[in-house]
Parts: C-alpha cells; structure tokens; sequence
C-alpha cells in the first residue's frame, strides 16, 4: 500500500514535469532560433540550444528600430492605460462597496449588463470615429476605462474590509476620500497588485483595437508591428542597414522572427516573477462574486 | 415625521463625496457601454457615411435577410460552434486534470515551480503565441517536422491542412490556458475535508479511487460551474488567436463571425450588414448565458448572479 502511492507519486511527478517542459518548449525553441545561425535555421537542426550562436538577427532588427519604436509606444500605450484604469475602477468599486448608498443596486446591475450584452465592433467604431479619436491613444484608451470584471473583483475585496476601520476613522474627522487614500488603499495593495497585473499584460498585449483605431505607422503597438514583421519579413528588413557586418546571407526571416518574438515577451519575463504570488489571489477573489 | 426630501438631504450630506466619485463612472458606462446599445439600431438601416447612423434609410429585416440567406453566414455559424465544441470536448478537461496531479504533489516548492512555468503563456498575447506555433509547425524549417523527418516521415503542412488547423487551434488554447485554469479547481481541491481522504483510506481505498469517491465530488460545482459558463460563450471565439493562426488556404474551416465582422466591416465598410450579424451574435449569446444562469441555480449551485 505504502509502496505503491510511492510508485503513484513519483510517477505523477514525472508526468507534470513532462507537461512543464511541453509547455516551456516552444519558448525554448523560439529563443534558440533566435540565436542560431541561418544555416542550421534552415537545415532545422536547432531544439532547445543555439545552434552554431549567432547574434545576427538582433543586430539587424536594433540597426532597424522599428520594432523598437513600437516598444516604446507600446510602453506609454500600457503606462497610461493602466494608470488610468486603476483610478477609474478605484473610482467605482469604492463607492459601489458602500451598501449604504442609494441608487447601488440599479448601478451595480447595469454595469452586470454591459458584462453580458455590448454594441459590437461596428457600433464601438463608429462612436470612436465621432468622438474624433480615431488614431489616438485616447480612442484606446477611453473606451477601456474600467474592466466590469476586475470593478467587481476590488469592490467585493472593499466589502470584505472591516467596517470598523473606516467608523473609528470616520469618528476621528475623516473625510471619505481620505478614509480611502489612508485606510483603504495601503489595506488593498495585494489585489491591487494583482489588477494592475492584468490591466498592464493587457496593454502590453493590445493587438485588436490597435489594429482598428490606430492608422499612422509611426504610433503602432509593438503586438501590431510584430505580427507585420511574420507576416513579411520584407528586403528593409534583411538588408544590412548599419552597414558594417551583417551580410544578407546571414540573416533568415525566421531568425529575424524568433528575435522578435523574444524581444516582445522579453519584458513581461522580467516582472512575472515579481508579481506571480499576487494573481492567484486576485483569479481567486474574482471567483467568489459578490 | 421626516419627509422624503428631508431623507434624502441626510444621506447626500452624508454620502455626497462617494456620489462625486460616481459621476465619471457614470457618465463612462453611459457614453461607451449603453451609447454603442443604441447604435445597434444600423443593423436595421442601410448606413450611409454622409448621412450618419439616424440620417440613413430605415430598411427593416433586411440585413438579417440578407445575412441568413448567404453561405458565408452558414459556414461562419458553422466554425464557430464547431471550434467550441472541440474546446469544450477536448481542452475543457485538462485543467481539470492537471490540477487533481498537481493536488497529488507533496512538495510544495516542487509544486509551486511547476505552477508558475505552466501559468507562463497565458501572459503572452496570441500573436505571440501564434507567431511561435506557425515557426514550431514550419514544414521547412519547424522542429516538430524535423522530428518527423528524423523518424523517416513525410513532413506535414500543419496550418494549410484543414485537418490540422482545428487541432493546432485547439492544442494553441490548452498549451495558453490549461495551467493557468487549474487555480480555481486546486482552490476548491484545498476545501476539501482532510478527514474524507483518511476515512476512504481506512475503508481501504487507493490513491485513484480518492480521487475518484472524495476530489472530483468536492469540486462538482466548480466543474458544473464553469462548464455552464463555457456553453455560455458558445457563440465567441476570440478574435486574436483565430486572426494569428489562420491563412486564405484554411478559410473554410478557420473563418468564424469575430473575424469575420472585422473583414468585412471595418476593412470592407459593410457597417450596417455586419452590424447585423454582430447583434444576431450578442442577443444569442446573452440568452444563452441568461438560460444557462437559470441551469445553474437549478441544480442548487450559486448561479452567476
């Protein structure tokens, strides 16, 4: 008995490993592509490990910026937009935490509506397009203000806060703006956290509404320029554009690819580790609705 | 007596700030989620830019007409249920799966690192996601044709096969979301009463039917739950992953009614026609939540809301 739920739990081990490695296996392959040489990229001879290590396709897409420029738009894309998100639903949930008040019901309700029933992509445009903010951030971000889903995760963390911190507060001469900066906030930094997590990957992610509203080259996100760039790797792209080095024959459109898979992802690597421990909790209070 | 008036000075003295915080709140749901309700009203009008959405002709049942009658509506319909169904089927049950191994696992370092390396692409958008299957599945230079090459196989054209695309759509969705969907199941795992594992052990049950007599009972109503929800959505497939992976050559199996109102409307400025297929899409997928809410708190479950 003990010595098969031992064979049971190793086995089990193994087999999640297995299923670890598959998962993290096409990222290994894209960044060994990405420093391998064109040769061994086209005689598909790379896995997990460069192949004959080559720093080519790098040099060639930092020589021609323009997916570094979307990095950039890209940054005060999700900066802004998650900022603004933040606010906004700070803005709803706190109020809305407050059984108290008046009118919550009807406005909780109808912002459950808009969760289950929305004007479609047309409709959406065409308000945007009247609004004039076609080819402006702010097309992008006006529209997104606050996620449905996310107010409703903050406010039913709100409404799990002790009451008697805010009363004994409220008795010392607070105002509820500050019982909310002073009390409220610092209390809430984890599933903060965890929002601002979710908000900011989206941003950084944003690819569609790009697509839509976004019409001048210079002011793409990095998502829309990099599915330009697989799509078709043009000549700009694999000609030497620094002039010292990088002849055309080392350079091939799936190393220049993979280089800017790897370039785009690179970021949200860096703060995953960070924030990891947070969105669990966050996916958690999300599910138990209030 | 206090009147009406009188009450309702009291709690906006009280309650004026809150109220301040609400007015931009407000005025957001209104301007961008109720205004674009009402433009839904083009679906019924046959839009012309010069003319604005209350400026163009009214046309009745029309667009609808037009859009049930054609074959693309038919083949769209078709691939959209269809690339849920397989979901539903065959990715549906892989979180579930994953997290009764990953509840098995002593070690909770061990645990936790194999958690945090299969939540990773669900972080990552899906053209990323997308970009990185298509150069895996490259017939030239992809390294899961190399392998089969390896084997003495003939190598196979993955994303220009209709055969292969819906697989690889469905295998790109578990490969996204099967970690990052076990944290609700193991949340509901780490709920259950210890004592039952021990009592099912005295009667001299194994590991397996453990799982099968005390885990997978305790968390039923996570399962039922987000299995209803999933029906829900019956009718979205999301834009992006569809958009990443498909090609001209797949276009029969792989063009559903997110892509395809984005073609057609915003490249092909049919707003009105595909306005309509649009409301045709949500006033479905609304009753199909709304029924299966009512499923929900039948079975005696906490509904939705």
């Amino acid at each position: 008995m003990v010595q098969s739920s031992g064979w049971f739990r190793a086995l089990n081990a193994i087999l999640l490993a297995c299923f670890a490695c598959a998962t993290l296996f096409p990222f290994l392959n894209i960044v060994a592509v990405s420093f391998s040489s064109s040769r061994a990229i086209n005689a598909g001879e790379v896995s997990v490990w460069p192949i004959e290590l080559s720093f080519d396709a790098y040099h060639n897409l930092i020589a021609d910026g323009q997916l570094l420029v979307a990095m950039k738009n890209t940054v005060l894309l999700t900066v802004v937009g998650t900022a603004l998100n933040m606010l906004f639903t700070v803005l709803a949930a706190y109020p809305l935490s407050k059984r108290r008040l008046k009118g919550r019901n009807f406005l909780l309700m109808a912002i459950l509506f808009t969760m289950l029933f929305g004007g479609g992509l047309i409709p959406n445009f065409l308000l945007v397009s009247t609004l004039g903010l076609i080819n402006s951030y702010w097309g992008l971000w006006l529209p997104a203000l606050i996620s449905a889903y996310n107010m409703f995760v903050l406010k039913s963390f709100f409404e799990g806060l002790p009451e008697e911190l805010e009363e004994s507060a409220a008795i010392d001469g607070a105002k509820d703006l500050s019982i909310l900066w002073k009390i409220i906030l610092p209390l809430s930094l984890p599933v903060m956290a965890a929002l601002t997590l979710f908000y900011a990957v989206g941003w950084w992610n944003s690819y569609m509404n790009v697509l839509i509203y976004i019409k001048s080259t210079d002011k793409l996100s990095l998502m829309v320029k990099l599915y330009q760039m697989m799509q078709n790797i043009g000549p700009e792209l694999l000609s030497t554009s620094n002039g010292e080095g990088v002849s055309q024959a080392t350079i091939t459109p799936e190393g220049v690819r993979a280089a800017s898979i790897v370039l785009s992802i690179l970021p949200i690597l860096c703060v995953y580790p960070f924030l990891q421990k947070h969105f669990v909790k966050g996916v958690l209070l999300g599910s138990v609705k209030g | 007596m206090h009147s009406r008036a009188q009450r309702w000075r009291r709690h906006w003295e009280r309650d004026k700030y809150l109220y301040l915080l609400l007015v931009p709140v407000v005025l957001y749901f209104i301007i961008f989620k109720y205004l674009p309700m009402l433009g839904e009203v083009m679906a019924f009008k046959n839009y012309r830019l010069s003319e604005g959405i209350w400026g163009s002709p009214w046309v009745g049942l029309d667009q609808f007409r037009k859009l049930f009658t054609s074959r693309d509506f038919v083949q769209i319909l078709r691939n959209t249920l269809l690339l849920n169904v397989y979901s539903l089927v065959f990715a549906f049950p892989v979180p579930i799966l994953l997290a009764l191994m990953l509840n098995e696992v002593r070690s909770e370092l061990y645990k936790r690192v194999l958690q945090n390396f299969l939540y990773i692409p669900h972080f990552m958008s899906w053209i990323v996601l997308g970009g990185i299957v298509i150069a895996l599945l490259s017939p030239s230079t992809g390294v899961i044709n190399s392998i089969l090459k390896a084997f003495g196989l003939e190598p196979v054209y993955f994303m220009a096969s209709t055969f292969w695309w819906p697989i690889t759509f469905v295998g790109s969705s578990i490969w996204r979301e099967a970690g990052f969907g076990t944290i609700l199941f193991l949340a509901a795992m780490a709920a259950i009463n210890p004592q039952l594992y021990e009592a099912a052990a005295i009667d001299g049950a194994g590991k397996l039917r453990q799982v099968w007599h005390v885990t997978l009972p305790g968390i039923r109503s996570t399962i039922a739950i987000l299995l209803v929800l999933q029906v829900g959505r019956m009718m979205d497939v999301g834009f992006e992953q569809v958009y990443s992976l498909q090609n001209s050559t797949v276009a029969s199996v792989a063009e559903v009614i997110s892509t395809y109102v984005y073609k057609r409307g915003i490249v092909g400025l049919q707003y009105s026609y595909t306005t309509a297929l649009g409301l045709f899409q949500s006033v479905v997928s609304l009753l199909l939540v709304i029924s299966v809410n009512r499923l929900i708190r039948a079975m005696g479950e906490r509904g939705l809301w």
